[in-house]
């Protein structure tokens, strides 16, 4: 944005503005930009969630408000905005007014480091990575706040679940994507998805892939494992349908948003729907490219960068718009994955939760890591590093090596992992079963 | 610029020294905790102003979003604490300030008598920061800190193990609530109990039991 701004003003307007002023006025445009992006992808995802849903459900959705429901999102803000605000007697009014503040806030501050399309990152933070998880884990606390203030049992307990399942998944969450910094060794968002330019199998891997854009770590096996982690933790931190226990409404009304009206729900829900979006969003970016795509990255180079100012500035708009419709196509994609999954599961019970994340999740992450280590090993690693095996071999024969050792570890890991974790849970049942029949 | 950071840094002091006392002042204790998620932010905001980001990152990670976690956690599982707690401060804590003052000068006095306040001159332009990024404080923890890290990964696992070895509770002596799935099993465990000990007429079971939605079986 600086460089655009820079070269806009002081370069084809020529009024030569000061250094200051420009950084501020970039930062400004950019903080205008994600504010006013993150209730409109809830607006939309909202929509979009409904109809979706709606057809799994052989029914319509939406469709009265304008074409085909378009405005529908725009009634319920409506709505929400006119709402009478009831804070209960009881309630502790402080806390109660400021938890949601304390939900929304984190979920609009992850979106400064999302990287939308190539030199599209509102702040490139070079611990980005770190820093959107960071971000997240504050809105438990908000959630806590929620559930305690409504001074309502419903609340506590929706609170109570809400963070438990937040804390226990972000262990398989964060390890899942410890071993995608290890293989990129850094922890910026846009180191990562530099990193996965290719096709298939990433040219930083093996050099002369030629860039299509396409060389995204889903393709390993420890990306692949990784995501599959990933995206499970994160239906459990968006709090979505197999694991939506902390708003089971048929159990405990809607969990810490009970006693919340008007747009202080409002708030509850953008938060959630924001999050959602973000979660489905790092997805793409972690494993899938983020804006990587056929075209893009040559687009980016015939254009103003760092490297070359000389470019045209015609060719930025295009790269960075075909950056943001690849982003957003495999980000709404996820998301339509999610409401996929709503429409096809059950939710499941707390220990069933807390079993799988723990037992299941974790040690096949922990696995994964190993499996990520040995990757750079055979990848990057020579003698220097004590790696002897691979001296002399080829850069093929070193990638191969390296693709069919994680693929066994983690292939093994899985297929041993599930037939303990299933003997375990029939072992579990059956126990369980033995104390029923002791009851009669 | 230099006047700016200066203010910055007063404004955040303020908040934390603010927000310290109300920890230890206020009679609820949830809002105490509260206040002191409060003053974890101001740190990590003094991390930011010593660009630090990787450490501020890192305690916004630790201490705001486990820690503080933890800490409700404890206080909402914790029994007969109701809203209002005790007054955390009695009568005689002018005395306690006292003889805290003291024992704090004690230790400082001296360190700040005979500080030389020899701040080292800013080093040439383009020298890298020393232990900033994560890649630095890695390579320390694996090279040179690598007994104390050791050391601290092994008492953590300790930690670990003694928390679930007091939390452990024998499936038998668990309090037992049961899910409307086990009610039903136990239902049908005890229409099968009383079904094999009533004899029923021969000819009409097999009648009832295909009668029967596949589900309850």
């Amino acid at each position: 944005m600086y460089d655009m701004l820079a070269a806009l003003i002081n370069g084809t307007l020529g009024w030569s503005w000061p250094e200051w002023a420009l950084h501020l006025l970039s930062y400004i445009l950019i903080v205008t930009i994600v504010l006013v992006v993150a209730p409109l992808q809830m607006l939309f995802l909202t929509y979009y969630e409904r109809r979706v849903i709606a057809r799994m459900q052989d029914r319509i959705g939406p469709n009265r408000v304008g074409p085909e429901g378009i405005w529908q999102p725009i009634a319920d803000g409506v709505k929400m905005f006119t709402k009478e605000d009831i804070v209960p007697q009881a309630a502790d009014r402080i806390v109660h007014f400021l938890a949601p503040c304390v939900v929304v806030a984190p979920t609009v501050l992850m979106f400064a480091v999302v990287p939308w399309g190539p030199g599209m990152t509102p702040v490139d933070l070079p611990t980005g990575m770190l820093f959107f998880f960071a971000i997240s884990s504050i809105s438990a606390v908000g959630l806590m706040m929620a559930g305690w203030a409504s001074n309502n049992k419903f609340s506590l307990l929706g609170a109570m679940r809400a963070v438990a399942q937040m804390v226990s998944y972000e262990i398989p969450a964060v390890l899942s994507l410890i071993a995608i910094v290890m293989i990129v060794g850094s922890l910026s968002l846009n180191e990562i998805i530099a990193y996965q330019s290719g096709l298939l199998i990433s040219n930083r891997d093996l050099a002369g892939i030629p860039d299509l854009g396409l060389g995204w770590f889903v393709f390993t096996p420890v990306g692949f494992v990784a995501f599959i982690a990933f995206f499970i933790a994160a239906l459990a931190e968006g709090e979505r349908t197999p694991f939506d226990i902390p708003e089971a409404d048929s159990e405990i009304v809607a969990g810490y948003m009970t006693e919340y009206s008007g747009m202080k729900f409002g708030l509850f829900y953008l938060a959630q729907y924001v999050l959602n979006f973000l979660l489905c969003a790092i997805t793409a970016i972690l494993f899938f490219g983020g804006w990587q795509g056929p075209g893009v990255n040559w687009l980016y180079e015939q254009g103003i960068t760092p490297a070359n100012p000389t470019g045209n500035g015609l060719f930025n708009v295009l790269a960075g718009v075909l950056g943001v419709f690849y982003f957003l196509l495999k980000t709404y994609f996820f998301f339509f994955v999610m409401v996929w999954l709503r429409g096809a599961f059950p939710r499941l019970r707390i220990d069933q939760l807390m079993d799988f994340g723990w037992k299941f999740l974790i040690p096949l992450t922990l696995a994964n890591l190993f499996s990520a280590a040995l990757w750079v090993a055979f990848i990057r690693w020579g003698p220097a590093e004590g790696m002897l095996i691979t001296v002399g071999w080829s850069p093929v024969l070193r990638w191969l090596a390296a693709f069919v050792v994680t693929l066994a570890i983690n292939l093994g890991v899985y297929l041993w992992l599930t037939r303990v974790y299933a003997a375990s849970q029939a072992e579990r049942r059956r126990a369980e079963l033995e104390e029923l029949s002791a009851t009669v | 610029m230099e006047v700016v950071v200066q203010i910055v840094f007063g404004l955040i002091a303020l908040l934390i020294l603010v927000a310290a006392t109300m920890v230890v002042t206020v009679r609820n204790v949830i809002h105490s905790a509260l206040w002191l998620i409060t003053c974890f932010f101001g740190v990590g905001a003094l991390y930011l102003l010593l660009e630090a980001e990787f450490l501020a990152v890192v305690q916004v990670l630790v201490y705001v979003g486990a820690v503080s976690v933890l800490i409700l956690f404890a206080i909402m599982l914790t029994r007969q604490i109701s809203g209002e707690g005790e007054r955390q401060l009695n009568s005689r804590w002018p005395v306690v300030l006292a003889i805290a003052a003291l024992l704090f000068a004690t230790v400082m006095a001296p360190t700040l008598i005979n500080q030389q306040w020899n701040v080292p001159p800013a080093p040439p332009l383009g020298t890298p920061e020393p232990l900033a990024g994560p890649a630095e404080l890695g390579r320390g923890f694996v090279n040179e800190f690598l007994i104390q890290f050791q050391v601290v990964g092994v008492l953590l696992t300790v930690a670990l193990i003694g928390a679930i070895v007091i939390a452990f509770e024998e499936r038998a002596r668990r309090r037992k609530v049961l899910t409307l799935a086990e009610e039903l099993e136990l239902k049908r465990l005890r229409a099968r109990e009383t079904e094999a000990t009533t004899p029923e007429p021969v000819e009409a079971e097999p009648v009832v039991r295909e009668t029967r939605p596949a589900s309850e079986r």
